[in-house]
């Protein structure tokens, strides 16, 4: 288990196993010398929460103008998890494991303020409320 | 906003004519135009996109403004409204009474046709009637919970300083032929990594969430910046100042970023987030715009606009 089929991924079994977080137990030990079944179980654990929030946080999302706000989502979705900060960094080699993000297609066509030039305008309210 | 199905042909005639007069010989919208539109208590910006005469009845297939496609939907004549500075009072005012405001694309200088013709227009008041009291009846029925989440979700409140700047700012250019003088410093990059290095010190620690939303501003405002921040009196200037690959946040200031935050919602609403992470990230956007709000005498300047010079035609020139 664990999602090994992604071709160009790499070493992702060489990257730094997140410490302290073990599955069951709530104390928080075991920094490097864990043993190698829980360390299996927090990937797991990992990529469960992962695929979780990729629900929310589509990947084809990454491609395109909401690239960072939706990395920022996950982020914050795993961080929230396991109680611990996600950098921009981890989130995406953890995301490497499933996707070549790189091959995706942008759905950006898909937004159509972003296809037609339009003036800026400020809204009325702004002018309302100047009266004040 | 539930009930939008395509094929409600059969049925529609009795769900949406609730307090509607009957058919009309012309059609009171059409396609592309700017209306307003009712939905549950509120009045959105909105737009026409489709117009088809169905059982002898014009529907119309709009989209609403700064929220996401989901919503679009077929509605008939009586939940539209002309987009006239009379209607946006109205609107202004089921607003208030909901006790909620959003951004709605409003503010349109340039609107002269304000009633389709002079038939018509008994009718349409008519309709305009009936369609309020039809709404406050959907509203009692209550699918307006959907509507106050995403209400929420989408709001960033700009503080009034910056936005009396806001409007100084479409003063300058749209009144007083002014411009942005170009290339500005501190330009955008300038001022988010400004703003990141003072949460650093101030967080002691590097926020990589923060630097995140930071990108994403950065992102956002290159891509939206020639799409739709720019007020029709600049465009000749963009195409001056941004040629190959240069990006916009190098060469434009504040006073265009402090655009993006008008349109952020319309953006953003493409976007799906959880509400806790949502409200987050609010905070810090919110954070933002207080951190520009503080430097408004070094971000904002007056002194930053100048005259247009190429208005009459002459175009560019002094590079060569």
């Amino acid at each position: 288990m664990g999602g090994r089929n992604d071709e160009g991924g790499g070493g992702k079994e060489k990257e730094e196993e997140q410490d302290g977080m073990s599955v069951h137990s709530p104390c928080k030990a075991l920094p490097s010398s864990a043993s190698s079944l829980s360390k299996e179980q927090s990937q797991v654990e990992l990529e469960l929460r992962l695929l979780e929030a990729l629900e929310i946080y589509p990947p084809v999302k990454l491609r395109g103008i909401h690239r960072h706000f939706v990395l920022y989502g996950l982020m914050e979705y795993l961080g929230r998890s396991f109680d611990r900060q996600f950098t921009a960094d981890e989130v995406l080699q953890l995301l490497d494991r499933f996707y070549n993000i790189e091959m995706l297609k942008s759905d950006d066509e898909d937004i159509d303020i972003l296809n037609h030039e339009e003036d800026f305008s400020l809204p009325q309210s702004y002018f309302e409320k100047e009266e004040q | 906003m539930g009930s939008s199905s395509k094929e409600e042909t059969a049925s529609d005639g009795d769900t949406a004519s609730g307090g509607a007069s009957p058919s009309n010989d012309g059609r009171l919208f059409s396609e592309g135009e700017r209306v307003l539109a009712y939905h549950g208590p509120r009045v959105y910006g909105a737009k026409v996109q489709k117009v088809e005469l169905r059982k002898k009845e014009w529907k119309y297939f709009v989209h609403y403004l700064g929220w996401n496609k989901n919503w679009d939907e077929w509605v008939s004549a009586d939940r539209l409204l002309k987009h006239t500075e009379e209607n946006l009072v109205k609107q202004k005012a089921l607003d208030k009474k909901q006790g909620v405001e959003k951004g709605t694309k409003s503010g349109r200088s340039a609107q002269t046709k304000t009633r389709s013709s002079a038939d018509t227009k008994a009718e349409k008041d008519d309709t305009k009637n009936n369609a309020a009291k039809g709404k406050k009846r959907k509203n009692e029925s209550g699918n307006e919970k959907d509507n106050v989440s995403a209400e929420k979700l989408l709001k960033i409140q700009i503080p009034a300083t910056l936005k009396k700047q806001l409007i100084d700012d479409w003063e300058n250019i749209t009144q007083k032929d002014k411009v942005v003088k170009l290339p500005r410093s501190p330009n955008v990059d300038d001022i988010l990594s400004k703003y990141l290095e003072l949460r650093t010190k101030k967080d002691g620690m590097i926020n990589d969430s923060v630097g995140e939303i930071l990108k994403g501003i950065r992102c956002y405002f290159d891509k939206a910046l020639p799409v739709m921040l720019l007020y029709k009196k600049e465009r000749r200037q963009y195409q001056e100042a941004i040629v190959d690959d240069v990006s916009p946040s190098t060469v434009y200031g504040a006073e265009h970023l402090l655009r993006l935050f008008v349109k952020f919602p319309e953006l953003f609403s493409y976007v799906n987030m959880e509400e806790e992470t949502w409200t987050r990230m609010q905070q810090t956007l919110l954070d933002f715009l207080k951190f520009l709000q503080k430097n408004q005498s070094n971000f904002l300047l007056s002194s930053a606009y100048e005259s247009d010079k190429v208005s009459d035609g002459k175009g560019k020139g002094k590079d060569d």
